[in-house]
């Protein structure tokens, strides 16, 4: 490679033919943002009026000249390997060569591969463990650069907040999830390269696109000329999620007013650490662009159909007999393949219509998009009917259901715990069969029956999303100094939720009933129907054969608009800014099958009857307690509001100090509003909208020796809800629990800093997360008996927030704790333990070095210390049922309500890459990482409590179950391969 | 530099050695093939049921240290939820019931099957032994040792004893229930066995059953608490001074669901039961015994349990009383008895397992179908 800057373009000499007599030009290097290290080969594309002028690449040193340019302003467009794409527009005028000194790229390695598939999916939907994985996505912020991407591998929650406060945009349509509130990014994993392009704001700016909360918006454009144009072929393969990854794009470009774009990739194979999970996954992304008047329409397509196979976690015992963090009891093997039952498969197409309204003549930029989401999503579970859970971890298969040295468990069985220790121990042939699901024995379950009535069978619960939505926002510069934005969004969601049957493993058909029911109501064949009036025509209940809908049926009906408005006025070296939005949200559920349950009324308003076992009539409406099951719900409607204001004041030197405020009344989720939608029509009592008031305080810098952000925030949290249903011991059925005012804070600091060294090309940076979350509130909560909707609790969720410690003053010769007591004769509480939202280390901090040469080769090598995470807590621990027997033995509320945190974690990655150019023309590079390179298997990232008690032998308190956790893999490799021309 | 880079790539390599083989092998995900059907296991039986039983002592569980095999046909079924747990196995001698520990056995172990049981460390114990005038036998059982002191065995209810102890043969007939029309033919309660007589355990049919208006129920008052507790115990039987209904209760079900219990326990017709256990009563500030009715409340009666009971109906054959015992979680439990089954008009053919408990005959049967109305 030469020390020269190249002209390549048989255009540009085209060009300079014709334009001999232009004297100007443009002239610079390209640089990296950070340390200022030359970025050689560059590619650059000077343009005019969207006409390609010249295309060239940097020299060795970064430097780059054109020449023989006209008077008048030109479009620079730089891209360069392992940076983000950069755009400048360049005076020239007077004839002369305009020097621009330093053209600066941001790195963009460390951001370049992140998606959503780099979390495996965790097993949630029987667990209550609710967080999808949070991802912010890549930005020139130091910060957000690590704590988005490379805190990943510990499930790190920027500032303690859950997925659902961070807003994500395609194309400026909000694309968080209707039911759940959550960041949807599967819809494009696997989409990398057409939604590269994207931007982010971070805590309560303000994007463009849409007013935002308090915890970043992140905006993919997702257009053809967001697109890098060319070609581009990649190939990667990890060991942590799956073997291969191929992927091809091209882009078009503009020409003559039309772009094209398409990116398609297939994702394939298992990982080295959990047995069960796997990709088989495709993507595909079609776009269509044409200038139209002042202004731009795209058409847009894509989907991500195939399956992932999901993971499960299990209680630490399993974990130490199979000498293994990473099992997983989803699966078994079935004809000698491993087969596992929880399996995603998914098929979403969103289209897009975007129309960019960009006139000349007046500082104005305006958008309207539509977009429509369908399609449909399942996930695959065992099913069973009069039949043995069969679940490997189940805890009656586990030694600690047979012996436990405290015989007040009353589990004294030492044989049987050495038979089951056995079981679990041994490896291979039989022992197969007890350590993962046994396949073959639910088969042969169903040979046997003689009807050919399947009693285990593998169900597909769907959650088949119709989401229409239209989203309008306008950018208008009133004078240098005033700027107003401003949109409108309306949102209209149809979601179906049912079971389809997948597999009837060897039988022949499934009952549809419910077999919950029939414990409690066998006299009673109506009451045990999942669809009623399909009993009350065929005087029998439907025998479901495979694809067939089955279980429960119901829509989430959703509605949603707002507008909001937002200006920034700019006084000097002070910018201040407002904002304000107004919207509503009502939603309801509408059940499409009738349960024999909550049978409700006829159409008509009649009641309904059946016979019972006796012959006698019974009245199934007055049975129903008031619910109803089939039908409209009431309609929930929330008057929502934000407001936001922030001031910013720019200092010598290249730094700001900035402050931000926001107040939010939010609609809460159909989720958390519905005590059971899968069986009735109830909302949540006393549902209301969740308050959150949050703050910011920041000063950033960014200089030639120093690229620094800090910030401390403030947030607080109000009037929560969440819903869950489990089985509880001390009631012995199934119940609804519904708890409703949950509060938390959350406060801390966090900084980025990145610093140049005096080695050419050697830069170090460090982050920092430092905060407190926790509860704040004493929530109420409401249990309900899922089978009758009999309310059988209705209390304060006593020692959610906190839980007071008591310490022993002496002991009795016997050993037994003395407290000290009040006079009033209860115990003296020593202090109060707080409770902290879980799932996210509250101390987090990363120390890396990078290094890049003249010659394309970039490494980083960077050391991760993460601590203070909690386990998620679950409420039933934390009332007083739970902390039977507290009156005369204190000690219970800690043993109950106690709240697990996980050991500190300490990471080593590093990261390398090269590119090559081949006649400048074509690209071929790599990029290789390796993660926790220490190998540490030991990190606990997430889990959950179960809602199970033990009883003592004298029945006079409770014990809690094992809880269940999620550990991060091992070390892993990803390395990817590239092409591009 | 390039050391590093070697480096590097080592530690890349060295990572995915372990599974470097199966690194890129495909992982299947299309149509997986149907397991095999289960073969029939067959072991060398060793003892009869009788001879198995004849090494038992009341009152002293006896695990089994020899090979001892026996083997018989499963006559009962978990299905319609009489049975729990367990099943019943019968050769010629006798019949034995196999405390396997697992719901819905029915699905693994067929009626009809030929199942043997491999009985070195499997402990053999009685249950419903009672001593005294009032007492008698129970029933011998094959279960495991229970270590609490509870019973005398406990379920055996780990997966893998119950793969190394009971093997599934072939599928055989039904059992043929042995007709007993005559109290001549029934065991001594008092001392039978499955080693004495070879009706015990055994599917039976019993004809021209009279209904003798009485039943029997335990309530516990909280069943999360001390069961043996007298304070938690209150017993519906004819010593209990009820008198709606004579000893009946107004119980004219096989046995009561929860929904059922709660209808009788809200309509007062239990009222005058007391609370207490044998001779012990529990008894109020005032020292007057405390039936259900004071503990009425609100008529919701919010400090009794309300759950699912199983009752004994008392029949008898040729005057020898024969307790029918059903189960309150199964699914025919709330279904009404005849009335004039309860008038003494007519009577009933019963087919079921006869067992004996403290001392009384009992029959469990397998579902609704066993009763049949004598026309």
């Amino acid at each position: 490679m030469k020390r020269l800057f190249t002209v390549v373009a048989a255009l540009l000499l085209a060009v300079l033919a014709s334009a001999q007599a232009f004297t100007g030009g443009i002239k610079g290097s390209v640089v990296s943002r950070a340390g200022r290290v030359p970025v050689p080969g560059a590619e650059m594309t000077l343009s005019q009026d969207g006409k390609v002028l010249a295309e060239i690449s940097s020299g060795a040193e970064g430097e780059f000249l054109i020449e023989g340019l006209a008077n008048g302003v030109y479009q620079l467009d730089v891209k360069a390997d392992e940076f983000s794409d950069l755009t400048v527009f360049v005076t020239v005028d007077k004839g002369f060569i305009k020097d621009l000194i330093f053209v600066s790229l941001t790195p963009a390695a460390a951001i370049q591969e992140a998606d959503e598939s780099n979390f495996a999916e965790f097993d949630m939907d029987d667990s209550g463990y609710s967080d999808a994985p949070t991802l912010l996505l890549g930005s020139n912020d130091v910060y957000t650069n690590v704590a988005g991407y490379g805190f990943s591998s510990v499930r790190f929650k920027n500032r303690g907040y859950n997925s659902e406060t961070q807003d994500v945009y395609l194309a400026g349509v909000k694309m968080n999830d209707a039911i759940t509130g959550y960041s949807p990014f599967s819809l494009w994993s696997g989409l990398n390269e057409a939604m590269r392009s994207k931007d982010t704001t971070i805590g309560l700016e303000t994007a463009d696109e849409g007013f935002g909360g308090f915890n970043g918006v992140t905006n993919l454009h997702a257009i053809p000329t967001s697109v890098r144009t060319g070609w581009r072929f990649s190939a990667l393969s990890n060991s942590a999620l799956y073997r291969l990854r191929l992927m091809a794009s091209y882009a078009s470009g503009e020409n003559n007013g039309w772009s094209y774009a398409f990116n398609a990739s297939v994702r394939m194979g298992g990982n080295d650490w959990i047995e069960g999970v796997y990709y088989r996954s495709f993507a595909y992304y079609l776009g269509v662009g044409k200038r139209l008047g002042d202004g731009r329409l795209s058409l847009v397509t894509f989907a991500t159909p195939g399956e992932r196979g999901a993971q499960n976690a299990s209680t630490q015992e399993v974990y130490d007999l199979m000498g293994d963090n990473m099992y997983n009891s989803n699966w078994g093997y079935q004809n000698g393949k491993v087969r596992n039952s929880r399996v995603r498969k998914t098929f979403e197409p969103v289209t897009i219509l975007k129309y960019e309204y960009t006139p000349e003549d007046i500082p104005l930029t305006a958008n309207a998009t539509l977009l429509w989401r369908t399609g449909s999503n399942g996930y695959t579970a065992l099913d069973w009917y009069d039949a043995m859970d069969p679940r490997p971890d189940y805890y009656r298969n586990l030694p600690s259901y047979y012996y436990m040295e405290d015989e007040d468990y009353n589990r004294v069985n030492q044989d049987k715990y050495e038979w089951t220790t056995y079981a679990w121990t041994q490896r291979g042939g039989e022992y197969d069969n007890y350590q993962h699901l046994n396949w073959d024995r639910l088969y042969n379950v169903n040979y046997h029956n003689a009807e050919g009535r399947s009693k285990y069978a593998l169900e597909e619960r769907h959650v088949d999303q119709n989401d229409l939505q239209f989203a309008a926002n306008a950018k208008y510069k009133v004078s240098d100094d005033l700027m107003v934005r401003g949109g409108l969004n309306l949102r209209a969601n149809r979601t179906e939720n049912y079971k389809k049957m997948n597999d009837l493993l060897g039988g022949r058909y499934f009952l549809n009933i419910d077999s919950f029911a029939e414990r409690d109501f066998a006299a009673n064949e109506a009451l045990l129907q999942n669809d009623l009036d399909y009993y009350m025509a065929h005087g029998s209940a439907e025998k479901i054969t495979r694809g067939g809908k089955y279980g429960y049926d119901y829509l989430a009906q959703i509605r949603v608009a707002d507008i909001w408005a937002n200006g920034s006025y700019k006084f000097g070296q002070l910018t201040a800014e407002a904002g304000l939005k107004a919207g509503m949200t009502t939603f309801w559920r509408e059940g499409l099958v009738r349960k024999g349950l909550f049978a409700g009324r006829k159409v008509d308003g009649t009641h309904i009857f059946a016979t019972d076992i006796n012959g006698n009539m019974i009245d199934l409406t007055n049975l129903s307690n008031g619910q109803t099951s089939y039908g409209a719900s009431e309609a929930a409607k929330f008057f929502t509001y934000a407001a936001k204001a922030s001031v910013a004041y720019d200092l010598f030197g290249n730094s700001r100090v900035s402050a931000n405020l926001g107040y939010f009344n939010d609609a809460p989720t159909f989720n958390n509003s519905f005590i059971s939608p899968r069986t009735r029509n109830t909302i949540v009592d006393n549902l209301t909208t969740q308050k959150t008031f949050s703050a910011d305080l920041n000063y950033q810098i960014a200089s030639e020796f120093i690229s620094a952000r800090v910030t401390a925030f403030y947030t607080k949290i109000m009037d929560q809800t969440d819903v869950m249903s489990f089985y509880d011991d001390s009631q012995q059925s199934f119940t609804n629990f519904a708890m409703t005012g949950i509060d938390q804070r959350h406060m801390g600091i966090e900084l980025g800093v990145k610093v140049p060294t005096p080695v050419k090309g050697l830069s170090v940076s460090g982050v920092l997360s430092l905060g407190e979350y926790i509860y704040t509130s004493t929530p109420h909560m409401v249990q309900t008996v899922d089978n009758s909707a009999e309310v059988v609790r209705d209390a304060e969720v006593t020692y959610w927030q906190q839980h007071p410690v008591y310490v022993p003053v002496d002991y009795t010769a016997a050993g037994v704790p003395v407290y000290d007591e009040n006079l009033d004769g209860t115990f003296k509480v020593d202090h109060y333990q707080k409770h902290y939202v879980p799932s996210t280390p509250q101390f987090a901090t990363e120390l890396a070095l990078n290094y890049r040469t003249n010659s394309y080769w970039f490494f980083e090598l960077n050391g991760q210390y993460f601590d203070r995470a909690y386990l998620d807590m679950n409420p039933l621990y934390r009332t007083d049922t739970a902390a039977r027997g507290s009156e005369s033995n204190p000690a219970i509320i800690s043993d109950m309500a106690y709240q697990e945190k996980f050991d500190p974690a300490f990471l080593l990655n590093a990261s390398a890459g090269k590119s090559w150019s081949i006649q400048r023309k074509y690209y071929l590079g790599f990029s290789l990482n390796v993660s926790n390179i220490l190998n540490n298997r030991g990190v606990k990232t997430g889990g959950y409590e179960q809602t199970r008690l033990i009883s003592s032998v004298g029945k006079d308190r409770y014990y809690r179950f094992d809880a269940k956790y999620f550990y991060m893999q091992g070390a892993n490799y990803m390395l990817n391969i590239y092409f591009r021309f | 530099m390039k050391k590093s880079i070697i480096a590097l790539f080592a530690l890349a390599a060295l990572v995915s050695c372990q599974s470097l083989k199966e690194e890129f092998q495909p992982v299947f995900t299309s149509f997986y093939k149907y397991p095999a059907r289960y073969q029939a296991d067959t072991l060398k039986t060793t003892h009869t049921i009788a001879q198995l039983v004849s090494l038992y002592t009341p009152e002293t569980p006896l695990t089994i240290k020899d090979d001892i095999v026996i083997s018989g046909v499963v006559s009962t079924t978990d299905q319609p939820g009489n049975f729990y747990k367990s099943f019943f196995i019968q050769d010629e001698t006798g019949g034995i019931e196999i405390k396997v520990g697992k719901n819905s056995l029915y699905n693994d172990y067929l009626p009809g099957q030929r199942i043997y049981v491999y009985c070195k460390d499997l402990t053999l114990g009685m249950y419903g032994y009672k001593t005294g005038n009032y007492g008698g036998m129970g029933m011998a059982q094959i279960g495991f040792s229970d270590p609490s002191g509870t019973y005398e065995t406990s379920y055996i209810e780990s997966q893998m004893i119950i793969n190394e102890h009971i093997f599934r043969g072939p599928q055989e007939f039904p059992v043929v229930p042995v007709v007993v029309d005559s109290p001549s033919r029934l065991p001594d309660p008092k001392t039978a066995t499955q080693s004495t007589n070879n009706l015990v355990g055994k599917l039976v049919t019993f004809k021209g059953l009279k209904y003798a208006n009485e039943n029997f129920v335990l309530l516990y008052l909280d069943s999360t608490k001390d069961k043996k507790a007298y304070s938690n115990r209150v017993f519906l039987s004819d010593s209990n001074g009820l008198e709606k209904d004579g000893a009946r209760h107004s119980i004219t079900t096989w046995a009561m669901s929860e929904s059922k219990m709660k209808e009788h326990l809200l309509a007062g017709d239990w009222d005058d039961a007391k609370v207490g256990s044998g001779n012990t009563m529990l008894m109020d500030d005032a020292g007057h015994e405390v039936t259900l009715g004071a503990l009425k409340g609100d008529g919701t009666y919010p400090t009794v349990e309300k759950a699912a009971y199983s009752v004994s109906q008392y029949f008898t054959l040729g005057g020898t009383e024969i307790q029918v015992r059903t189960s309150g979680f199964c699914k025919f439990c709330d279904v009404e008895i005849d009335p004039d089954i309860l008038s003494g008009k007519k009577t009933i053919t019963v087919t079921g397992i006869l067992s004996l408990y403290q001392g009384s005959i009992q029959v469990t049967v397998n579902s609704l179908d066993d009763f049949v109305v004598d026309e």
